[in-house]
């Protein structure tokens, strides 16, 4: 079980080169896509493609390492990695975590966003 | 302005890749979620940048790149693969299968900028040396025209030169040249050889500098010694010409031996008979004897049209390729426009 999500803006904005107006737009956008990425995630599970599965995890894992949530990232590569070897049987649990990640993550730079606005 | 196609899967992806790519100025990003729609793109657009991710539905990175620098000309466009941190085989990969660099999710300004820019620089270079060979093909294609406008007036002038030492004009080797261009375009030569007919056939008669004035200039008969002498103005022309490097006076050293030998064997200087006389000899044989008979002379008056081409009737077989009359015959219409245009008053160039 990962520690509950910090956000780390220091080091997303360094990668940014300081720039807060991207930076906005990446939490503006996360916000917009987080449903549809758990949707697309829950129905990769159930398609019981290991393929489409790696895929789906692979995206969330890119999402989480862009807003520095290694722990988060760290989750979704061991999903990746189980999905690779096509071990998609007993993933439940762990997909259904990451969907509880990504939310989280969700509720925290809504957060943010609203105190930049 | 470098246009740089992104392509990736992921909207926030494509969204923060757009802004970086804005933030460096001098650059249109063009967007793609979806790779084969990307490569569609591809087919009509030249991009100077490729970004894009590995992991992507129905077609990964790398079977883009593959399919990418597939496309004519797209072999050397730099392209940027972007792979997750711990995708090093992936890189491997990437690198060694055409991609010219990668960049590592999650994406990093400072390191995305210098890799971009170095990847916009090589784009640049590309750019800068197909510019300058295209710039060096036009300009050898300017200084050969040159050359070859040279070369065709020096031609000119030497025919000339040989020309003004008989009672020929120099709109006589003008109009011969033209009738024996008809004649190349009515045998169905190509442009290439009309064209070299045309420059070459001027030159037949330059052997005659070599032909001492007591005989090129005797206003009566030749003796037969002297005919002898005068014969050899052929071999003189084909002496002076035929080593040239230049493709039109080594026409004009087969034209100057070869335009007095006649179909039936019985001409000279080696009394070729038949296709054994070299096409370009057969040619010029029908142009300067229908020009010599249709033109004025101090010692004869001009032929009128119709018995000069009677007379290259009559000679069909004898003295002339049958065929090369036929095709002059077919021109005739031309020959006579060719006849209108180089009057012996006036000698516009070639």
């Amino acid at each position: 079980m990962a520690d509950p999500f910090v956000l780390n803006k220091k080091s997303i904005l360094d990668r940014l080169g300081g720039d807060e107006d991207i930076f906005a737009m990446m939490l503006e956008m996360y916000l917009q896509d987080v449903d549809s990425n758990c949707a697309t995630l829950a129905a990769a599970l159930a398609s019981g493609d290991p393929a489409a599965l790696k895929r789906e995890v692979h995206t969330v894992k890119g999402l989480l390492a862009t807003f520095s949530d290694e722990e988060g990232a760290a989750e979704a590569l061991a999903v990746e990695q189980k999905a690779k070897y096509g071990e998609v049987a007993g993933l439940e649990r762990a997909v259904a975590a990451l969907q509880a990640r990504l939310r989280e993550v969700a509720v925290v730079l809504g957060n943010e966003l609203a105190r930049l606005r | 302005m470098n246009t740089v196609l992104i392509i990736d899967d992921s909207d926030i992806n494509l969204t923060l890749i757009k802004a970086l790519v804005s933030k460096l100025g001098e650059c249109t990003p063009v967007l793609f979620d979806n790779p084969l729609r990307a490569l569609d793109w591809c087919r009509d657009h030249v991009p100077d940048l490729v970004i894009v991710d590995y992991m992507m539905p129905d077609m990964d990175g790398l079977r883009f790149i593959g399919a990418f620098r597939a496309l004519h000309g797209r072999t050397e466009i730099p392209v940027l693969m972007v792979t997750a941190n711990d995708q090093k085989d992936v890189r491997y990969e990437a690198l060694l299968g055409g991609a010219n660099d990668y960049l590592t999710k999650p994406i990093d300004r400072v390191e995305f900028s210098a890799r971009v820019r170095n990847m916009l620089s090589l784009r640049q270079g590309q750019k800068f040396l197909a510019d300058r060979a295209v710039h060096l093909a036009e300009l050898v294609d300017e200084r050969t025209r040159e050359i070859r406008e040279r070369e065709k007036e020096l031609i000119f002038r030497m025919s000339r030169a040989a020309e003004f030492r008989d009672p020929e004009t120099g709109a006589h080797i003008q109009r011969m040249a033209h009738y024996s261009q008809v004649i190349a375009r009515g045998l169905g030569l190509d442009a290439k050889a009309q064209t070299l007919i045309l420059e070459a056939a001027p030159m037949h008669d330059v052997g005659k500098i070599g032909i001492p004035d007591y005989i090129l200039l005797k206003p009566g008969r030749l003796t037969p010694e002297e005919f002898e002498v005068m014969k050899g103005h052929s071999r003189l022309g084909y002496e002076l010409l035929k080593d040239s490097g230049s493709e039109t006076l080594r026409a004009g050293a087969e034209v100057a031996i070869s335009h007095h030998e006649k179909y039936d064997g019985t001409g000279y200087p080696k009394g070729l008979k038949g296709h054994a006389i070299p096409l370009f000899g057969r040619i010029v044989a029908v142009a300067d004897v229908f020009d010599a008979l249709t033109s004025e002379r101090p010692y004869k008056k001009a032929w009128p049209l119709e018995d000069a081409r009677r007379y290259l009737e009559d000679g069909r077989g004898k003295h002339f390729d049958p065929l090369c009359v036929e095709a002059f015959l077919a021109g005739w219409d031309d020959a006579l426009d060719i006849r209108q245009r180089f009057t012996d008053e006036e000698i516009p160039m070639i």
